[in-house]
């Protein structure tokens, strides 16, 4: 549940990229750098100062053509070997956006740098529920669903033919252009997975559900040098609660004979007591112990 | 081993008196070393409720010491890491008959006089501080400076603290011997090697006699069990610690107070209760010498529980999830024995508190600091010598 958030996926519009795409929103090492994509960004770049231009950052190796299929203009190419990453032709776009709406991966985006005075137009699809309009403030996010900023939206529009993929174009400052992979119209509700108050961290888990003791604790009071298992048992509580270690306490000492060199027989049991299950006290009072 | 230990003092023993001396001569600046068989509180210290109480002590030297010793408790409460869960709830000791109303009351008055606060309380009064107790208690004595501890965390916490301070701590180490020569304790043999050391302490409990016959001196403690039950978890319930007068009976052996019934009377039945920081309810205890067996066994369980509903019927309902037992260090007459050897010097005694190790931890681990270091005591320990039995 605390990874709802794979924002980047989220964020830009779907719950899923069945196709080629930003595999879910993970960053390419270099990305701002304009020979980074697998077509020319370099000379996307150049030509968006002239007109809209689809900007194509897919790195997913799989069956997939939706983005070629859609242009119209043959800008697109994957070629024979459908499990071939596209390789666009920044003349020869239009910039309908086509291909925007139509790749599952939410891979492609076009970028606009006609306005100038250091601002870029960046169009990418948005499919959650909230309607963005024109004119309002939205907050520009990048393929890891970190906020870039808050850009201006210029443009809403259904320009894929898909009905539930709106295309939004975004009003952001040039050096972000090529970081925009979505929009956000809300602040997030959820910060950083490793800031949520009461998430102990990755890894640990608890280890004694009656006592509430994760693993983390457990390795702290064994850290301190205690030579059995009863002697942890008093240390950490852990074993000690209604279930009494019978659910708990045989993997922790395996684990504890591991973890120390020693043999199971060697860390003990401890001394197992009655009642070997909970049994109320006025049963016990009642002078007839076989009875419970 | 190819390392020769050393250490100023050499401390037998890893329970909560050997844990509190070793604090107490690390706060001075010693040198020590603690030698544990087991683990730190594996023994009497970790099989024991956390009473400190003061209105179960013998008014004099007993009641003087407990007295001392409950003072520190907020100072160490404060100054150890772990925390121990203090709290200074009071005690109530409730009697079920006349004879026994008598008897406390007349108890408060000796207390009284020894400078310790006691109340006597009407069943009607009672009611202030326990939820419903049985028809048959008449009332009972209420001692605001009683208070109760983890005694777990006691332990470890002053062992934590002390090794912080320097004090190394052998765990799984036995002593198997002690040198002497020229009447003065010299080497301490033990499984991890010889440690060099010219004093040495004894805070071995049950252990203690065998640890005195290295140097061939009678140190009377004899193991006596004392069982427990533990309740499942319940939100506050018991705001104080509460006992029997049987209880006080069976402890100090006060022929008035003793239980009536043959079996309570075998098993040295006395009500105790008090519900831990964890929400557990403790309900003992025995009295029982049956050498080194330290198991739980039906009878005493019943018993327990049997009597335990006659003081407070209420906790027919809560479930049972364990019980435990411990074998305290006893003397002869159920009081430390503190001091030094007649013929051994720089070998001290800090044994057989009986039910009273907890309670009496840190005032013991204060004296020993200072009998140890500069030769005398604070506070008169002549009448817990070894030689009052002789």
């Amino acid at each position: 549940m605390l990874r709802l958030r794979k924002t980047g996926t989220v964020d830009m519009g779907r719950s899923s990229g069945k196709g080629k795409g930003a595999d879910g929103g993970r960053p390419r090492e270099g990305g701002e750098s304009l020979a980074g994509g697998h077509g020319d960004w370099a000379r996307a770049w150049e030509v968006s100062r002239r007109k809209a231009v689809a900007v194509i950052d897919c790195r997913q190796e799989i069956p997939c053509n939706p983005c070629e299929t859609a242009c119209s203009k043959g800008a697109i190419r994957v070629g024979e070997d459908i499990c071939a990453l596209p390789v666009s032709d920044p003349e020869a776009c239009d910039g309908c956006g086509r291909c925007v709406a139509v790749c599952p991966g939410m891979a492609v985006f076009l970028l606009d740098r006609r306005a100038g005075g250091g601002m870029a137009a960046v169009t990418v699809p948005y499919e959650m529920g909230e309607e963005p309009r024109a004119g309002e403030e939205a907050r520009a996010v990048d393929g890891e669903g970190k906020e870039l900023g808050k850009g201006k939206i210029l443009k809403v529009t259904a320009a894929g033919g898909t009905a539930a993929t709106k295309l939004v174009t975004l009003e952001v400052p040039e050096e972000w252009a090529l970081k925009v992979r979505g929009v956000r119209l809300r602040e997030i509700f959820i910060e950083e997975a490793e800031e949520v108050e009461g998430y102990r961290g990755a890894g640990d888990c608890i280890v004694c559900r009656c006592e509430e003791i994760v693993r983390s604790e457990v390795e702290e009071t064994a850290g301190h040098g205690f030579r059995s298992l009863a002697a942890l048992r008093r240390a950490s509580r852990v074993g000690l609660g209604y279930c009494q270690g019978r659910f708990c306490l045989e993997p922790l000492r395996r684990e504890l004979a591991e973890k120390s060199g020693r043999t199971v027989e060697e860390l003990g049991f401890g001394s197992p007591r009655p009642p070997l299950r909970p049994v109320r006290l006025s049963r016990l009072g009642g002078g007839d112990v076989r009875d419970t | 081993m190819s390392e020769i230990l050393s250490s100023e003092v050499v401390i037998i023993g890893g329970g909560v008196i050997g844990a509190a001396t070793a604090y107490f001569l690390c706060k001075e600046g010693a040198e020590v070393m603690v030698v544990e068989a087991e683990d730190l509180a594996s023994g009497a210290s970790g099989a024991c409720d956390g009473f400190v109480s003061l209105q179960t002590k013998m008014p004099g030297s007993h009641l003087k010491l407990a007295l001392e010793s409950a003072q520190l408790f907020p100072s160490l409460a404060e100054d150890l890491e772990v925390d121990i869960e203090y709290n200074p709830c009071g005690g109530i000791m409730l009697a079920t008959s006349q004879e026994q109303m008598k008897e406390l009351r007349a108890r408060a008055k000796a207390l009284k006089s020894a400078g310790l606060e006691v109340e006597m309380l009407s069943a009607a009064e009672l009611k202030e501080y326990l939820p419903e107790v049985g028809k048959t208690v008449k009332g009972g004595s209420f001692c605001p400076g009683d208070a109760q501890v983890n005694p777990i965390s006691l332990t470890l916490g002053l062992a934590q603290k002390a090794q912080e301070m320097g004090a190394t701590i052998l765990r799984g180490c036995r002593v198997e011997n002690i040198v002497v020569t020229n009447n003065r304790v010299r080497e301490v043999h033990t499984t991890a090697g010889n440690i060099h050391s010219r004093r040495v302490v004894c805070a071995a409990g049950i252990g203690s006699n065998q640890i005195g016959k290295m140097i061939i001196v009678d140190v009377p403690v004899l193991p006596q069990r004392g069982q427990i039950l533990v309740t499942e978890q319940r939100d506050p319930v018991l705001k104080t610690i509460v006992s029997g007068a049987e209880y006080l009976g069976t402890k100090a052996n006060i022929p008035e107070l003793l239980p009536e019934d043959e079996e309570a009377a075998r098993l040295g039945l006395g009500f105790t209760a008090e519900q831990a920081a964890s929400g557990n309810i403790l309900l003992g205890s025995t009295r029982e010498f049956v050498g080194f067996d330290n198991s739980t066994t039906p009878e005493a369980m019943n018993a327990i529980a049997r009597n335990a509903m006659r003081f407070l019927p209420w906790v027919e309902d809560l479930d049972v999830i364990r019980s435990f037992a411990g074998l305290r260090p006893c003397s002869p007459d159920g009081l430390p024995i503190l001091g030094t050897v007649k013929g051994v010097r720089g070998f001290y005694l800090a044994t057989g508190h009986a039910g009273d190790g907890i309670c009496l931890a840190p005032i013991t681990g204060k004296l020993l600091s200072e009998l140890v270091l500069d030769g005398e005591t604070s506070l008169d320990i002549e009448p817990f010598s070894l030689y009052r039995f002789k």
